[in-house]
């Protein structure tokens, strides 16, 4: 039953490759992404540990084909939806 | 306000496990967010060193679920497994920082 996340230790995914002088952001979207994100932590919109949760709750098929900031924006989407705070959603 | 030495004394009090203790990870596989991962679970390791309490993760991530419920306080440990226990290969050890209700008393401590 574990999430998709957790793969750790499990085979058929290579090894970690780490990308030479990789940058901190690949496009701008990604550093407004970041920026956004830490801005509604810090302001209370939600726990850093719910934006994990909203991470591992995406459909296993959609996580795997997202980018690692994709993953944040629909993390980000799915907390500030609607009044609801996207739960009825 | 809390004086820092009593504070300090609170957490020990609250600490279950000190280093050198042999715990076990439990083997529980919860569909929700926590973070004993699935390698870990349920394998053996040692207490290297008590590192604070902090709110458990597991029940932060609920709070919008369930808002009445407040998170656990817990102490957090660094412990130390055997690559052996976790993987079946391996010379090194690897160390997790796991909260205490992630971990249950294993035979005697190391000396």
């Amino acid at each position: 039953m574990s999430r998709v996340n957790d793969v750790g230790g499990q085979t058929g995914f290579g090894s970690v490759v780490p990308e030479e002088n990789e940058p901190v952001f690949h496009a701008d979207w990604e550093a407004r992404v970041y920026a956004l994100n830490t801005a509604l932590v810090r302001r209370g919109a939600y726990t850093l540990d719910e934006f994990r949760d909203a991470i591992e709750r995406m459909p296993p098929q959609a996580y795997l084909a997202a980018s690692y900031y994709e993953r944040w924006l629909h993390a980000i989407e799915e907390l500030t939806a609607g009044p609801s705070g996207g739960k009825d959603d | 306000m809390t004086e820092p030495a009593a504070e300090a004394a609170a957490q020990a009090a609250a600490a279950r496990f000190a280093p050198g203790d042999r715990v076990r990870t439990r083997a529980l596989d919860p569909d929700r967010h926590t973070r004993l991962p699935r390698y870990a679970r349920g394998c053996t390791g040692r207490i290297v060193a008590v590192t604070g309490t902090w709110p458990l993760a597991d029940d932060v991530a609920r709070r919008r679920a369930e808002p009445d419920v407040e998170p656990r306080v817990e102490p957090v440990y660094t412990v130390a497994f055997a690559a052996r226990e976790l993987w079946g290969e391996g010379d090194h050890e690897v160390t997790l920082d796991l909260w205490q209700s992630y971990l249950e008393p294993h035979g005697k401590a190391a000396s």
